[in-house]
């Protein structure tokens, strides 16, 4: 098992210095940092001096050396524009990002499993084959779409619910939350809905598919033949042992929301990392750019890790010897 | 444990409690670009500009809505010669911790604004000689060559206060801005709002709303659903593509007007390339139908422009005309210079940078494909594009540009002199346009003291440019505002986009 996790966690470090370099490397052609540091009045020679006062006159290698040098300080630069620690602007955002995806996910989770114990039980039901049809729909609509669809609906013609931001918000030591305050819930319901869609959509087939296998299995009937209530066979014989697959992709899907809420987040206005990602990436800001990639890298790769210990622990004829 | 979770829920209730009364601003204003930094001098954009320009205060500032230069933080001033400027300052102004404002704090700034770790303004730093304090109260710069516009950018150089600035931590410096303005920073939640209250002992007077918000909304349906919403009281960038949804709520008051910024097609006259030919210039003018661009792609809303620099600009010329949309008129020019069969031409552009600016680079291409050039379109992500542009890698593209300073000689230094890296030309004059007169014109008209003789030079420059066809000017972008009606907000924008809240009444 030790030998197992070391092994996993080498791999890790390597994964994440792969990611930086190929970050690093590729940001380079995709714009000029300098340009929109000097500004548009600036002319040639103060542009160089601009590209000197930044380092960004170096050779790219010698540029990635001395990010790793600072990284083994935990030192990931500073942001171009605002001049602020990188993983700090980062990390300040990490909050508003962690409760939406985690909103999310609970949307997601909830409904997914209990429809899919709806569909899986009743498949030929008018019902049933209303919330397969809208699956179907969960998994095809692109998220964009069904945030500005919600957002029309639900703020501009039924005016009930914010359309963007985060409403109030409660600052508890270093982490804010949204989920104190009435006003918190209401502007975080949107984007969640619209975030969970996919996930959704997702999990709801797992579940069915997984529930009708399970149902068939002669241990159910026997449970059925015993005279045990409907509720008792379903959910704890049944979903109990549909739920481990369910369970592993919700978790691994719970990683990638975090890291890749992007579309989601500018549509809301979500005071999210993955709008600062984007921002960046307009601006050429590089280094948070690279920061934001190897967060989310490091983010699935504990996540990915976990599950697989998780597994272990969950099923003890898994061995990773 | 459930217990205790109840508790501590209970507990950050109460702690949530006091949060929460403070919730709703005065005013709420949404517009559509995120502050980047509070260093005033961290950033030349309008964007970043605006917010700043509610906390601190230049040496001059501009009224709404032609942005007439005012006095500000100087009361008084004066070009006493071609190099040298003198400013009065204004007494008993205090910056927000209460330290007093003084001449040392305008030699500071100047000073700060020329090292590139600090500020992006260095082109008017650099430009800089000398600073002089006879007393506190006067400041005398000298310039290294003439530059008219000095006094122009001063409603953008912002005045840091000294004692506090010097060996504050950057981050600290970049986040929490300490100046004379008429509002103080509450709280800058990073890509949410920004919250200010008002500075009762503001030199002006206390403005009228106490404490403000701005929340900068970049997705364009998300601004327009705030406002359908009533989530704001004003909007800083109606979306063009919903305007005709926005015009219709009952609940909102629009106000558009012709943007400062004009898109035009930047050319090259290489000799060489077909560019170099007048006729063939005059051609493709002649070919580009702009009157459709402005009504079917950009759906009425933008005024047509005959020239680069807006009415406001020193050097803006009413009498300039366009050359007429005429397909006939461009083949038979094309056909006179030699070019009856076409030629290759790239039309270049950005596709994330001005408002259609991908489709306006469709049309143009379709319209030079009808009169017989074989078009190719290269747009691409601005970050890309004006890469390509300062490296001179294109010869006909598409470009906006308007100057922060209302003079039109500053421009004419980026845009239309020859490119040369010593003397700090023709920066975006992205085909490599060179015309020796033009260029001539250009230095001479930086030594000219009195304004309005400077005006006419300048507005000799612009015929040439566009008798030379340096460029074939479309637009005016348009800018559009709303405001929510029912609270009695009385907004006059301004011709900068600036959102400065003590304007508001």
């Amino acid at each position: 098992m030790a030998t197992y996790i070391t092994r996993r966690l080498l791999q890790g470090v390597v994964v994440l210095l792969l990611v930086s370099m190929v970050c690093f490397v590729m940001f380079r052609y995709t714009g000029d940092p300098v340009l929109m540091l000097a500004g548009k009045y600036a002319t040639q020679a103060e542009r160089e001096q601009v590209r000197k006062a930044y380092g960004l006159d170096r050779p790219v290698y010698e540029q990635y050396l001395t990010f790793l040098k600072g990284l083994t300080r935990g030192d990931f630069g500073r942001s171009y524009v605002s001049q602020i620690d990188a993983l700090d602007m980062i990390l300040e955002r990490f909050p508003a990002t962690f409760e939406l995806a985690l909103t999310a996910i609970s949307i997601s989770f909830i409904l997914g499993v209990g429809l899919g114990v709806v569909v899986a039980v009743r498949p030929k039901g008018a019902v049933s084959r209303m919330i397969m049809a809208g699956s179907l729909f969960g998994i095809s609509i692109p998220t964009f779409l069904i945030g500005i669809l919600l957002v029309m609906a639900f703020s501009v013609y039924l005016n009930l619910l914010p359309p963007f931001g985060r409403g109030d918000t409660v600052q508890i030591g270093f982490w804010r939350t949204g989920l104190l305050t009435l006003s918190g819930w209401k502007h975080i319901l949107l984007p969640a809905l619209t975030l969970s869609g996919y996930q959704l959509a997702v999990l709801l087939r797992l579940t069915r598919a997984g529930m009708r296998e399970t149902l068939t299995e002669e241990y159910i009937k026997t449970a059925w033949a015993k005279g045990l209530s409907p509720a008792k066979v379903i959910l704890k014989h049944a979903l109990r042992n549909v739920l481990i697959p369910v369970v592993t992709i919700a978790g691994l899907s719970f990683g990638e929301l975090i890291a890749f809420s992007i579309v989601t987040e500018t549509i809301f206005q979500w005071p999210g990392m993955g709008n600062l990602l984007l921002t960046s990436i307009f601006e050429t800001d590089q280094p948070i750019i690279v920061t934001y990639i190897m967060l989310a890298a490091f983010i699935i790769l504990t996540i990915n890790i976990l599950v697989d210990l998780l597994y272990a622990v969950l099923n003890p004829r898994i061995r990773y010897d | 444990m459930r217990r205790l979770t109840l508790m501590t829920l209970v507990a950050a209730l109460v702690l949530a409690l006091p949060t929460m009364a403070l919730a709703k601003a005065d005013l709420v204003v949404a517009t559509d670009a995120p502050p980047k930094s509070m260093n005033p001098h961290a950033y030349s954009s309008d964007a970043n500009l605006s917010y700043m320009s509610n906390f601190f205060d230049g040496l001059l500032q501009r009224k709404a809505p032609e942005g007439k230069l005012a006095p500000a933080l100087a009361t008084k001033w004066k070009r006493l010669d071609d190099v040298t400027w003198k400013f009065e300052l204004r007494k008993g102004v205090k910056f927000h911790n209460g330290n007093k404002f003084t001449a040392a704090d305008v030699k500071f700034t100047f000073e700060r604004m020329k090292d590139p770790k600090y500020s992006k303004l260095l082109n008017i730093a650099n430009s800089i000689q000398s600073i002089k304090a006879p007393n506190d109260y006067m400041v005398i710069f000298k310039t290294v060559k003439p530059v008219p516009w000095f006094a122009e950018t001063m409603h953008m150089n912002f005045i840091v206060d000294m004692e506090s600035s010097k060996g504050r931590d950057d981050g600290d410096y970049n986040t929490r801005p300490i100046g004379t303005g008429a509002y103080q920073l509450v709280e800058w939640v990073k890509g949410s709002y920004v919250r200010m209250k008002a500075n009762p002992d503001y030199w002006e007077g206390a403005p009228k709303y106490k404490t403000v918000d701005i929340r900068p909304i970049t997705e364009e349906a998300t601004r327009f659903a705030a406002l359908a919403g009533r989530q704001v009281d004003i909007v800083n960038g109606v979306p063009v593509t919903l305007f005709e949804r926005v015009k219709q709520m009952g609940h909102v008051e629009i106000i558009a007007r012709p943007a400062r910024r004009c898109i035009y097609m930047g050319m090259s006259n290489t000799a060489g390339t077909p560019f170099a030919d007048l006729r063939v210039r005059q051609a493709i003018a002649h070919a580009i139908n702009e009157e459709e661009i402005i009504a079917k792609i950009m759906r009425g809303q933008a005024t047509l422009a005959h020239q680069v620099p807006d009415v406001p600009t020193v050097g803006y010329d009413a009498s300039i005309q366009r050359l007429p949309y005429d397909p006939a008129k461009a083949k038979q020019l094309l056909a006179a210079a030699g070019y009856a069969n076409g030629f290759d031409i790239t039309v270049a552009g950005p596709n994330d940078r001005y408002v259609n600016d991908e489709k306006i680079c469709e049309a143009v291409a379709k319209y030079l494909a009808k009169v017989g050039l074989q078009v190719k379109l290269d747009v691409k992500p601005k970050s890309i594009f004006f890469d390509e542009l300062t490296d001179y890698k294109h010869q006909f593209y598409l470009i906006g540009w308007f100057d922060g300073s209302f003079d039109f000689g500053r421009s004419t230094e980026k845009l239309l002199h020859t490119p040369n890296k010593d003397m700090g030309m023709g920066t975006y004059n992205g085909g490599k346009f060179s015309n020796g007169d033009l260029d001539g014109q250009i230095i001479a008209s930086s030594s000219i003291l009195d304004r309005a003789e400077r005006e006419k030079a300048l507005q000799a420059i612009n015929r040439m440019s566009v008798k030379e066809v340096a460029w074939i000017p479309l637009h005016y972008q348009q800018d559009i505002f709303a405001v929510v009606k029912g609270k009695n907000v009385k907004f006059t924008p301004r011709s900068d986009r600036w959102i400065v809240a003590k304007e508001i009444r």
